[in-house]
């Protein structure tokens, strides 16, 4: 049989294949319902905080904003009377340095658990990693009479401590596995060019580790900056609260200046931790893939 | 450039000994090739070298001094790893600056330095790009530069050359070679590829099981091999072995190959070998099919079925059967083989090898 490649019907071959990347309706229009269901509260915050307290309460809760103003005055009260200000302050620091500190403390633990050659290497990796088995509010009583027997409670360092702690074993899995893959050759051949220990964990594989660690940096951040109960039962005074445990008081003391506000308030909050996966989003990506190199 | 000593090297690796007593002195300038099968203690003896690994016992001596408790970068050696092991979030000038940056020399030195190895390595474009930017041949000059820039007293090669296609391999094999000759370091090289230990070697160290089998030049080794286990790693294809014993009047007798052989004077201590079991062993290219090759003077002619064959194009390997015994023979200007045609066969008698059946040691008479 003879043919020839001019012979063919591109016209028909392009139609078909076309037609095997034909959208399949009935599942598109299932997704977007389902979207939409989704997106309702985000829609329903999203407005709420354009309206005026009068607006909120005698509309439905759905309509849209009679102007975008109100959003001005919303957020000024809500920055005020939820003296966020410092609450944002104090997150800033404890989701910063806590997280930061516990991906590098990871990092140095990891890079143990992967470089050294001892005895119980794995049992080590198992005792640290347990700590993310057991339910974190198991620790609550007990941290909460430890501290007030050494004075934390109520203290930065308080809560940087136990957020530091508590951050550490996720990155470690994560690291231990990453730093797995790089290739011991790669130190050796550090240690040959004549580097030292720390030179090498510094200077060769953590530059290699930017993005797991950036990616466990940003989990660990956005916990800590969320997290509700220790903050509440560890430090509840003014000066030393996080973000959402002053949102909480807010809630409580201010619910009459009504949810618009509140609502405000939560969505200036959340604008941080939104800041920095948006700034740190390729970092992120990178650290979300398994292999290396 | 240095003077290697290895003195009774052991390496004990949990309870297994995994280098088992290596003696070598390492000349000056040589390169010198580690080959064997996996598994052998040779990356093992080189990383002892190196002083990535501890030694277990013996002495590591360079210039008449003891290293053994060196850390590697005191060693003055520099190596170039089998992944090539380069820094990915450096560039390639990062890559070769690392060492002298934290050698803390001045930084006209190091541009110096590296402008030399960049020179000789023809690595100019491509300085400021980083690894995953290279091709496997450019990122293993990298790795070389890397190396000669440090001015070390030893290079040390662990298989640098597996990760390559076969046509780069053969180019940085020339390459390697060339480079050292014109540095003149004194080299150590690993491979488990007789071609490469062949091809680039000044002294060739053929190891197995933790152990040193024959230590010698290429030619010496392919030549006079001291044992069964060199006769057959060096070589492809490998040396055709048929078990026999030798008569009184100085015959090879094969029985299960159903011929026997004069064996030549002067090669062999004949009659201390009379009635000794022996493993005779041919290489490919000493049993020539008729026709095609140069004339064997002192030969014996047999006849053999050709149960398969392979077309190298300059070359056929005719697979043929004596008795219970399979062989391997080398065609030159090579015609189409039938399966099953039977081709008459000429061994060259002068290049025959004996091997003690239950040592393996040969039975050759050292060189007089």
């Amino acid at each position: 049989m003879a043919s020839s490649i001019d012979d063919l019907d591109l016209k028909a071959l392009v139609a078909a294949e076309r037609r095997n990347n034909r959208p399949n309706w009935p599942l598109a229009v299932l997704a977007l319902v389902i979207s939409a269901v989704w997106i309702v509260p985000f829609y329903y915050m999203a407005t709420s905080i354009f309206k005026t307290t009068e607006e909120y309460s005698q509309n439905h809760p759905l309509s849209l904003p009679a102007s975008w103003h109100p959003v001005i005055e919303n957020a000024v009260t809500a920055w005020t009377n939820a003296k966020m200000a410092s609450g944002l302050l104090n997150s800033m620091l404890y989701s910063t340095v806590g997280a930061g500190l516990a991906v590098f403390i990871a990092a140095l633990a990891a890079y143990g658990l992967t470089r050294f050659d001892f005895r119980g290497r794995n049992l080590w990796f198992m005792l640290i990693f347990s700590g993310t088995v057991f339910p974190l509010q198991m620790y609550l009583i007990p941290l909460f009479f430890t501290y007030q027997g050494l004075n934390l409670l109520n203290t930065h360092a308080g809560m940087l401590i136990f957020y530091t702690a508590i951050c550490i074993p996720f990155p470690v899995l994560v690291l231990r596995n990453f730093m797995n893959g790089l290739s011991r050759e790669m130190d050796e051949a550090a240690r040959m060019d004549g580097a030292h220990e720390l030179t090498v964990f510094l200077k060769i594989i953590l530059p290699n580790c930017w993005g797991p660690m950036t990616a466990t940096f940003l989990l660990q951040f956005t916990w800590i900056w969320n997290d509700l109960l220790f903050s509440t039962v560890l430090a509840n005074k003014t000066d030393v609260r996080s973000i959402m445990n002053a949102l909480q008081t807010f809630q409580g003391s201010y619910a009459s200046t009504g949810p618009n506000v509140v609502m405000t308030a939560t969505i200036i909050a959340s604008l941080p931790s939104l800041i920095l996966f948006f700034l740190l989003r390729r970092h992120f990506m990178e650290g979300m893939r398994i292999s290396t190199v | 450039m240095a003077v290697v000593k290895l003195q009774n090297l052991i390496k004990v690796y949990g309870s297994a000994l995994a280098v088992k007593g290596v003696n070598l002195d390492i000349p000056e300038g040589a390169f010198t090739v580690f080959v064997g099968p996996s598994g052998c203690g040779k990356t093992t003896t080189l990383r002892m070298i190196a002083g990535l690994e501890s030694i277990s016992h013996g002495d590591l001596l360079m210039d008449g001094e003891r290293v053994n408790d060196l850390p590697s970068r005191e060693r003055g050696v520099a190596m170039v790893f089998q992944s090539y092991a380069l820094y990915p979030h450096k560039t390639v000038r990062q890559n070769l600056e690392f060492s002298l940056k934290l050698e803390k020399l001045p930084q006209a030195e190091i541009d110096r330095r590296i402008d030399e190895a960049v020179s000789v390595l023809e690595l100019q474009p491509y300085l400021d790009r980083k690894p995953a930017a290279l091709s496997g041949g450019q990122r293993q000059r990298v790795a070389m530069g890397r190396a000669i820039v440090r001015q070390p007293k030893v290079f040390l090669f662990d298989e640098p050359l597996s990760n390559l296609d076969a046509k780069l391999r053969n180019q940085m094999r020339v390459e390697i070679k060339q480079l050292q000759r014109r540095l003149g370091v004194t080299t150590v090289y690993v491979t488990h590829d007789q071609v490469e230990a062949m091809t680039m070697a000044d002294l060739i160290v053929v190891m197995r099981d933790g152990r040193i089998e024959q230590t010698g030049s290429p030619i010496d080794v392919f030549e006079r091999p001291a044992n069964e286990f060199v006769a057959g790693f060096i070589g492809t294809p490998q040396m055709n072995f048929i078990d026999g014993s030798i008569s009184d009047d100085g015959k090879a007798v094969l029985p299960s190959a159903g011929i026997e052989l004069q064996l030549p004077e002067g090669r062999f201590d004949l009659p201390a070998l009379r009635q000794r079991a022996v493993r005779l062993g041919f290489r490919p290219e000493d049993i020539v099919p008729d026709g095609h090759g140069i004339p064997i003077e002192n030969g014996q002619n047999i006849t053999a079925p050709v149960t398969f064959s392979e077309m190298l194009g300059n070359e056929t390997l005719l697979f043929g059967r004596l008795g219970e015994n399979d062989f391997v023979s080398r065609m030159q200007r090579p015609r189409l083989v039938e399966r099953d045609e039977t081709l008459n066969f000429r061994i060259d008698l002068d290049r025959i090898h004996l091997f003690d059946q239950e040592t393996g040691e040969s039975l050759r008479l050292p060189r007089s």
